[in-house]
């Protein structure tokens, strides 16, 4: 018995504890839904047979269906442009506001240090605010655009099938972007000070000092950023009802709106599911390339 | 000799800090300059400046002849090993190599040509494939030298180079960067704050002391006649005794203020009450028989390194005394000492300048 308890304090006993504390938690939060949503996506899900697990098994006549459905490729292309260009716009202008800000002017950190505003913001609230600010009639951006000249029509950003998809885009460049700039300046700050004047002295320009110093050097992060960039984007849901509900016709729909709009609005649980297992998949893909990009890694 | 490096009356602000107060100094081709002095003194701000990692208020700079004070250090051709050696870590040591020649647009054989030469004389050929991680503290040293000597520049700049290294390596690499200072014919500008590092190395020691220049001369002439109390207490190892004085009546020695009143006698003739700061190298105090010697001091602890034995004294201030014999003294016994005329050094008490 006291052995038993030794080597809970002390021994292989403690370390089964941690581990097991870890993976209950994990497997209670994360696993199971996660189990649960796949073996609906092959099941055969009404509201009748919502409260029950076992239910008829359907194989992949609900991925067939879905894909069938008409709006599919739309709203794969919509999702594709949706991911691509949120996590360019949040990538780009977060590394120039990172390499901004590690230039050391008075202020540099306090004025950073705001920009976390976006982030902490609900993406509701944030949808809502850049509803007003892109509104057709009395938006801020139109009213900027004609001022300056840029265009003479009003843009109706909201319900115009051509912007619809871009209103959501930059709403969501903006809410990610100090997210992004917060890390890429985390990575930034970690690159000695020595190796650009080192850089410097064997005749590096500012230019072939970001190419060779900065950018190698931040390989890992950018990794990060990305990685967690592509799930952020996947998973954004809050600006979609708070800006177009992924309308015109489905003309600013992506998958995860979609997914969400399958099981709560029209309660086809079961294409829902499938939706979600399909983006899953993709994610899957996305972090495995992840891990093995940075198994290599390169630290002093 | 020509000039190669010539600054004239530097200054340089931090805010209100003056980190370099009307600094001149002109570094002769091919010479190996040591700039020696205690941390904060402005070594290390003078280095960066010639390197142009510090911009400099006002004064000129020229490098070869060539007015360089508002130039980037790109355009410097200056190399400059660092303290913390800045190898770039994504790349391999032959990379890290031939990163200059890269930039400048050398093809990919001439580099690696040019990388195999650098490594050959630097031992370091059969590495050139490892990443700097896996490089001991000395192989990495070498990589930042090879770096600087690829580029064949117009000097090279050290920042304390081998402060991060184990006291064996350190003498090692002492002789061997010297070495390759001599075969390069290269120009050398070498920060330390180790004196004995300046003095076993240069040709010339610069001591600077809060911003300024206190003395430069070659490593024996600092030695031999440090013109302050500062300069005689930063050379030497160990550090230069000092210890209050008077002169006496005859005007031809000194009243030591030490265990009541002592007198030695001096080469030279000074006012007689004066003054003084005395200057005693534990080297040149030397165990003498009861007869001859000139001072008797208690003993406190005898340390003997086998070779060396080193004596401190039960004194106010206390003096440490280096003997090359073996002595058959112990703590509590007292320890008869005499000194050569010539080598008292003398410091006046308010200026601490040499008498």
């Amino acid at each position: 018995m006291s052995r038993i308890f030794n080597s809970m304090r002390d021994g292989k006993g403690f370390d089964l504890i941690l581990v097991g504390a870890a993976m209950v938690f994990l497997l209670a939060l994360a696993g199971l839904p996660l189990v649960y949503n796949v073996v609906m996506s092959f099941q055969q899900v009404d509201m009748f047979t919502l409260g029950s697990l076992v239910r008829p098994f359907a194989g992949f006549a609900n991925y067939v269906a879905v894909v069938q459905q008409p709006e599919f490729w739309l709203v794969t292309k919509n999702t594709l442009i949706f991911v691509f260009a949120s996590m360019a716009g949040q990538f780009i202008i977060g590394f120039a506001l990172a390499l901004f800000f590690a230039q050391n002017f008075p202020g540099a950190s306090t004025i950073r240090g705001l920009f976390l505003v976006s982030w902490v913001m609900p993406g509701l609230v944030v949808g809502g605010i850049w509803s007003f600010i892109l509104a057709g009639d009395y938006g801020v951006l139109n009213a900027i655009l004609k001022g300056l000249g840029l265009t003479q029509a009003t843009i109706f950003w909201k319900s115009d099938p051509n912007f619809s998809l871009w209103a959501v885009v930059i709403a969501n460049i903006w809410l990610g972007l100090a997210f992004n700039m917060l890390l890429l300046s985390v990575g930034l700050a970690a690159i000695p000070r020595d190796l650009y004047e080192a850089a410097e002295l064997d005749g590096a320009n500012a230019f072939q000092r970001f190419w060779t110093i900065t950018l190698p050097m931040m390989r890992s992060t950018i990794g990060a950023v990305l990685s967690l960039g592509l799930i952020g984007t996947l998973q954004q849901f809050d600006l979609f009802p708070a800006l177009t509900e992924g309308g015109p016709a489905n003309t600013s729909n992506v998958a995860g709106y979609w997914a969400w709009q399958m099981s709560f609005q029209l309660y086809d649980f079961a294409k829902g599911a499938t939706i979600s297992v399909m983006m899953f998949v993709l994610v899957l893909f996305a972090s495995v390339v992840y891990v093995r990009s940075t198994r290599h890694e390169v630290r002093g | 000799m020509t000039t190669q490096i010539e600054l004239s009356h530097i200054d340089k602000h931090y805010g209100v800090f003056h980190a370099l107060k009307d600094v001149s100094l002109s570094i002769e081709k091919g010479s190996f300059v040591a700039l020696v002095g205690p941390s904060g003194c402005g070594k290390s701000t003078l280095l960066r400046s010639i390197a142009g990692l510090e911009t400099i208020t006002s004064g000129t700079l020229k490098i070869a002849g060539e007015t360089m004070t508002g130039v980037p250090p790109r355009k410097r051709d200056v190399a400059m090993v660092f303290q913390s050696y800045a190898l770039y870590p994504h790349m391999t040591v032959e990379e890290n190599l031939t990163y200059s020649l890269r930039l400048h647009g050398v093809n990919k054989a001439e580099a690696r040509q040019k990388a195999a030469e650098v490594a050959a004389t630097t031992g370091l050929s059969a590495l050139l494939k490892r990443y700097p991680r896996e490089l001991s503290g000395g192989q990495r040293q070498r990589v930042a030298m090879g770096r600087a000597i690829i580029r064949n520049p117009k000097a090279f700049l050290f920042d304390e180079p081998l402060s991060n290294l184990d006291a064996a390596l350190r003498v090692h690499m002492r002789k061997e960067i010297r070495t390759l200072h001599d075969r390069l014919g290269a120009t050398s500008v070498y920060v330390t704050h180790d004196q004995i590092e300046a003095m076993t190395m240069a040709d010339h020691v610069v001591v600077m002391r809060d911003g300024v220049i206190e003395q430069q001369g070659s490593p024996l002439e600092l030695y031999d006649h440090p013109i302050s109390k500062f300069v005689a207490g930063f050379i030497g190892s160990p550090a230069m005794n000092f210890v209050p004085g008077t002169i006496g009546a005859d005007s031809r020695s000194v009243n030591l203020e030490i265990n009541g009143s002592l007198s030695l006698p001096l080469n030279r003739t000074l006012d007689t009450g004066r003054k003084v700061i005395v200057g005693l190298r534990p080297e040149h105090l030397v165990v003498a028989d009861p007869g001859m010697a000139t001072l008797r001091l208690p003993v406190a602890v005898v340390e003997s390194t086998g070779s060396m034995t080193y004596v401190t004294t039960n004194t106010t201030p206390e003096l440490t005394v280096v003997e090359t014999r073996r002595m058959n003294i112990r703590a509590g016994d007292s320890v008869d000492l005499t000194i050569a005329p010539e080598h008292v050094h003398l410091f006046d008490p308010t200026t601490e300048q040499a008498i």
